[in-house]
């Protein structure tokens, strides 16, 4: 059941991340390397197509565990939330807002980012809860060594 | 109707949570017509909607007789249900737990504080949102708002709607994500029942919709995180009186810029 729920949080994620990039692509402002000559914070955040990648095919060897995930789940949320609204964004809500003709489709577009950084946030919490649950289970079944046995 | 084993036992029938939620409404309403009516009937103001803002500004102080009268209505649903007020706050949860738990809800809450604060400048531009810039009560009253107003409603509030109102309808409607979303309006929708704003000589219905707008990230993300964290409140309920308290307390030393 959590296994399954971990799978639709993340490709849920993957699916708001590939919409906000979309977003990017389509607005034309604060893009780079591969649309532009130039390499910068989206250039980077394209690294997240393998990481994800990856992690599931760790994940589904039992490689990795909720853990692992909570890390690359809160790590997304603290980038993105680094980039669009940090005191040094590099991106600020303003620039999506005003990056479409029709507003409506700014604050569309906007939602969607605040709704992505909220899945992340979320997901991270829950995969927090479920590598403390995993760790609590595994002490509770851990066989009691050393009792008693005084040198 | 299909069973939902991870939903709460205490939760019984729909009613209890139409109940709870129209009171809430009801004396939100009720408290600000009737001491508007007051204010009009002693002459201290001469028109309706002159008194219906003047009593605006004490709404962070009268919010506190919306929650007891929703505690009063959690403790009859409980006593007629043989259940307990523990039983609403979910799975039993260690101090280290709420303190952790409290800190994540805090830091998803960042997307929802982004949202709001850009729909207000879209909205009132570089002026404080109303509900804050009506906000005018003595010193001890300002107490009450900061040491006793976020605490009744932590107590109130998340409970009524998290711990008895969601799982009557996840019972009901046996859909978790139907029955989130509607709780997540209908706590949206109750907003726009405070602070009435009067604008000229009607309703500030511009206000009230602001109002729906700017709270829906907040409610939408604190509902997900109650299933997120295993439908346990207490970290929720303690991240809110922070976020909620620290707003009264700015607004009582006139940090609210």
């Amino acid at each position: 059941m959590h296994r399954r729920t971990l799978y639709r949080l993340t490709y849920l994620a993957a699916a708001m991340s590939l919409g906000h990039h979309l977003d990017h692509v389509i607005r034309h402002n604060a893009v780079g390397w591969p649309l532009t000559g130039q390499v910068n914070a989206f250039t980077v955040s394209l690294v997240v197509y393998p990481v994800i990648a990856t992690s599931l095919m760790l994940y589904r060897a039992g490689r990795v565990g909720p853990g692992f995930w909570a890390l690359v789940s809160g790590g997304g949320a603290v980038f993105v939330s680094a980039v669009h609204f940090g005191p040094a964004a590099v991106e600020p809500p303003e620039m999506i807002l005003g990056g479409y003709g029709p507003s409506v489709l700014g604050w569309l577009a906007f939602a969607w980012l605040v709704t992505f950084v909220a899945v992340l946030a979320i997901t991270s919490l829950y995969e927090t809860r479920l590598w403390s649950q995993q760790r609590q289970g595994r002490h509770a079944t851990r066989p009691a060594t050393g009792v008693g046995t005084g040198r | 109707m299909r069973p939902q084993p991870s939903v709460p036992a205490a939760a019984t029938g729909v009613g209890g949570a139409v109940l709870l939620v129209g009171t809430r409404v009801a004396l939100w309403l009720g408290v600000q017509l009737l001491v508007a009516g007051l204010l009009v009937l002693a002459g201290v103001t001469a028109t309706g909607g002159q008194a219906l803002n003047g009593v605006a500004g004490w709404w962070m102080v009268y919010g506190a007789l919306v929650d007891l009268g929703t505690l009063g209505v959690i403790g009859w649903l409980l006593r007629r249900d043989g259940s307990t007020y523990r039983r609403l706050l979910g799975p039993p949860t260690a101090g280290w737990q709420v303190a952790v738990g409290a800190l994540g809800v805090l830091a998803a809450s960042v997307p929802a504080v982004v949202f709001s604060g850009e729909l207000t400048s879209a909205v009132y531009g570089t002026a404080i949102a109303p509900m804050f810039a009506v906000v005018d009560v003595p010193a001890l009253a300002s107490a009450v708002s900061v040491l006793v107003v976020p605490l009744l409603a932590e107590l109130a509030e998340p409970v009524a709607y998290l711990g008895v109102v969601l799982p009557r309808l996840e019972r009901r409607l046996g859909r978790p994500w139907l029955a989130a979303a509607i709780v997540v309006l209908m706590w949206a929708v109750e907003h726009a029942f405070f602070p009435l704003l009067v604008n000229g000589a009607r309703l500030d219905l511009e206000f009230a919709a602001y109002r729906v707008g700017s709270v829906l990230p907040f409610l939408a993300i604190w509902t997900a995180l109650y299933y997120a964290l295993g439908r346990r409140l207490l970290p929720i309920m303690a991240a809110r009186w922070v976020f909620n308290g620290g707003t009264a307390f700015a607004l009582a030393f006139g940090l609210v810029k």
